[in-house]
């Protein structure tokens, strides 16, 4: 994604200012995606030029605030229409490294297994705390469960890959 | 802390299979730990010894400061000391919520009375007020759960197990759930949580892994209080 679809999609909830932007997307994905208030600007800028958004003047102590257009609004939609595509991901390092032990030989491919299994639960254990804690919405707490989803696949994988190398290798 | 269960050099053979090799485990008061592993692993015979399901072949198992192999009446230990619940609920359908949260209290010799008061007190505890009425039958997934939890706790057991207490619950079910257990375990109780699935295990301040009948590897998680 875009930030500039996470602002229109605020934006269409009313108009507002910069800073406002900010602290609202940062709330509703659960602090998992942080910016800098420049990103904001620089993004309202071409969201501007492309005539997805206007300036809607100033408020009572006179920030400038900004408000979706027409086509905003018909990007926003298509954009809410469209599934993201699986696309491109960076390579996988864990990946990469589980294949690499299994095809080297050298190493102890159940101790790389183990180690990283080891970190993903303590991380998902920290994630867990953080969902315990947060008060947040519920935009928040499903975006910590997408993490928690993502790692427990991990986990999973990672017990695969174990249940399998030991089937081959006995 | 209060150790509640401790586990000292634990085996445990069926025949000439090992299940468990020498097991060293303790579980705190007021701590949530999670066992996790392949099947056949020796989860489930791990959680039985601990309860006095079943007893070790060498080793010792120690709860509340009591030796089990020196406990005469295991069956009494077993309803005054420590909860259970299982992935198979075992509900009794004839029965209403609340009576079977009862039936393990009157067997105790508790009065019908009070043993009605405190089923309800667990009830409200677990969420599970408005269905004490209701047969088992008419419970979803989870309310069956909240009340085999609540049937489990009655009483101020101070261990519970829990044996895949989410079974076949859906994922926002299940950590309601777990939620459960952790807000019991913070009140001070030690649960003891067999689970393959890796979010739920995720809830407890301990995740051990077994393998083979041994403990491989054990991740904590000891940060600031988060609740």
């Amino acid at each position: 994604m875009s930030i500039r679809h996470g602002l229109l999609a605020l934006l269409d909830r009313g108009p507002r200012y910069g800073y406002q932007l900010r602290v609202e997307f940062e709330a509703a994905t659960g602090g998992t995606w942080p910016l800098n208030i420049g990103q904001v600007y620089t993004t309202l800028a071409r969201l501007e030029r492309d005539g997805l958004v206007e300036p809607g003047g100033a408020d009572e102590q006179g920030r400038a605030v900004y408000a979706i257009t027409g086509a905003g609004r018909e990007e926003l939609e298509r954009w809410f229409g469209t599934p993201v595509a699986p696309g491109d991901r960076p390579r996988d390092e864990l990946v990469i490294k589980i294949a690499m032990a299994v095809a080297g030989g050298a190493v102890d491919v159940a101790e790389v297994i183990q180690a990283q299994r080891a970190a993903t639960m303590r991380a998902l254990q920290e994630l867990t705390r953080t969902k315990r804690a947060a008060t947040g919405g519920l935009a928040e707490r499903l975006v910590i469960d997408s993490s928690i989803f993502k790692a427990e696949a991990e986990q999973r994988w990672l017990d695969h890959c174990e249940a399998v190398s030991k089937e081959k290798s006995s | 802390m209060t150790v509640v269960v401790r586990l000292a050099e634990v085996t445990r053979e069926h025949g000439d299979v090992r299940a468990l090799k020498g097991v060293n485990l303790e579980v705190a008061a007021g701590e949530l730990v999670a066992v996790m592993g392949p099947s056949g692993s020796g989860k489930s015979t791990l959680l039985n010894l601990a309860g006095g399901l079943d007893r070790p072949t060498s080793g010792t198992v120690t709860v509340e400061g009591a030796d089990l192999a020196t406990v005469k009446d295991l069956a009494a230990f077993r309803r005054t000391s420590v909860g259970y619940v299982f992935q198979d609920l075992n509900l009794i359908p004839s029965l209403t919520a609340a009576e079977n949260v009862m039936l393990p209290r009157e067997l105790d010799g508790v009065r019908q009375g009070r043993a009605r008061a405190e089923a309800l007190a667990v009830l409200e505890e677990v969420g599970a007020a408005e269905v004490a009425g209701r047969f088992p039958e008419e419970l979803s997934g989870g309310q069956r759960q909240r009340v085999a939890i609540a049937r489990a706790l009655a009483g101020e057991r101070r261990l519970l197990l829990a044996d895949e207490p989410t079974g076949a619950l859906d994922t926002a079910t299940g950590d309601a759930i777990l939620q459960l257990l952790r807000a019991r375990c913070d009140a001070g109780v030690a649960v003891l949580l067999v689970t393959h699935e890796p979010r739920y295990a995720a809830w407890a301040d301990r995740v051990v892994y077994l393998r083979d009948g041994l403990i491989v590897e054990s991740t904590s998680v000891r940060l600031e209080s988060a609740r």
